[in-house]
């Protein structure tokens, strides 16, 4: 019961607080022109982000994590969890180890599902990612 | 032990490139990344001086010029600055044609000689990487000690290009934000250019067309960011920067 409570309450601050992000929002396009550099930083790190949890979602990558007995949702809320700082370097690194060539088929499963184990702490390959445990 | 491209590269590059028509300027003391600059601009069709380029970059009290400044100077001076960092960007861009100025320890080990030349040419057969280096001769360096003066410089390098002419081997984003640093720096025109060239690269993403919205009406026009902004709201009508800054515009038009 006591930790419901705490569950709406943190989902009621949440709330708020986007109510009032967004009525800043509004504010400041009556004042002034939104600038480009912020839009760059809000969008890329957002498509950066969407682009990895896609990836996650194709189903060879999805049977791949399976097979390594670990949980989708598990794997999902860790990735989740890494800042867009993080999630930029690790697409960089990504990049570079398909030789930058377009990022298709096996060696991007195989890359997210070493990604998923790294951040599950039941691997160490890439220098870049954070072990939780 | 020559150069060996499969090894190291994973793009194909061609045996040998040269970007001609960079000047060799004779650098004066400590002005090696001034000089570099300059040389680059001036390939550029640019009429600036290394002195020009040194009042925005160099640090007297450091006798020399610091990375960041190096992106600075080239952005205040209104020109495309990206930074790259390996062997496939440095020679992909020398093979697209742009000189690419890079950061090398020319020291040894105890006694570092930090300094900043452009790599204007190589040749694997010949393992040869050709660099004007702030001296009238032009400078010919094996591979193997290139590699070694650039490794311990990080392999840091900058790719320095008019508005209107893209890097070849930078990410869009990185492309991206250094369009907004031109705003930033005031450099509106340079900016508007890029974002075009940008725009014109990459047609889908409308995130530049809201930057060169955003560039022309900080010029003052008023219609020309109209335009834009249109164009950024039809490539994705969600967003609520372009409808925030659209609505801005067509109100003071409108007034």
């Amino acid at each position: 019961m006591g930790l419901m409570n705490i569950g709406k309450k943190s989902v009621a601050v949440v709330l708020s607080a986007q109510l009032v992000l967004a009525t800043q929002a509004v504010t400041m396009a009556q004042a002034e022109m939104l600038g480009t550099d912020a839009a760059i930083n809000k969008y890329t790190a957002l498509s950066n982000r969407n682009a990895l949890m896609d990836e996650m979602q194709r189903a060879d990558v999805q049977a791949g994590i399976i097979e390594l007995g670990i949980d989708p949702a598990e794997a999902e809320a860790r990735l989740a969890a890494l800042s867009d700082a993080e999630i930029s370097t690790i697409l960089t690194q990504m990049e570079r180890d398909n030789a930058g060539a377009d990022i298709v088929g096996t060696l991007f499963t195989v890359f997210i599902i070493l990604l998923v184990t790294d951040l599950l702490c039941l691997t160490r390959i890439f220098n870049f990612t954070r072990c939780v445990r | 032990m020559p150069f060996d491209p499969d090894a190291r590269l994973t793009i194909d590059a061609p045996t040998r490139a040269q970007v001609s028509g960079v000047p060799l300027i004779q650098q004066e003391a400590f002005y090696c990344g001034p000089a570099s600059i300059a040389m680059v601009m001036q390939w550029a069709g640019a009429d600036i001086s290394q002195q020009d380029v040194a009042a925005l970059a160099f640090s007297p009290g450091a006798g020399g010029t610091y990375l960041a400044d190096m992106i600075g100077s080239s952005r205040r001076l209104g020109q495309l600055a990206v930074e790259i960092g390996d062997f496939d960007q440095l020679l992909a861009e020398v093979a697209a044609g742009h000189p690419v100025i890079v950061f090398q320890n020319l020291g040894l080990g105890v006694f570092p000689v930090w300094h900043y030349g452009v790599v204007t040419g190589y040749d694997f057969a010949k393992d040869e990487v050709y660099l004007n280096s702030g001296q009238l001769d032009q400078m010919v360096m094996p591979f193997a000690v290139f590699e070694r003066t650039w490794r311990r410089g990080d392999y840091w390098g900058l790719v320095v290009l008019p508005p209107d002419q893209l890097p070849v081997s930078a990410a869009e984003t990185d492309v991206l934000s250094a369009a907004a640093a031109l705003e930033r720096v005031d450099q509106l025109e340079a900016a508007e250019a890029l974002y075009e060239t940008g725009a014109a690269q990459w047609p889908e993403n409308w995130l530049w067309q809201f930057g060169l919205g955003n560039a022309r009406y900080a010029q003052g026009d008023l219609r020309g960011a109209r335009q834009a902004l249109r164009r950024a709201r039809a490539l994705d009508p969600s967003i609520p920067e372009i409808r925030a800054n659209l609505a801005f515009v067509e109100a003071e038009i409108a007034s």
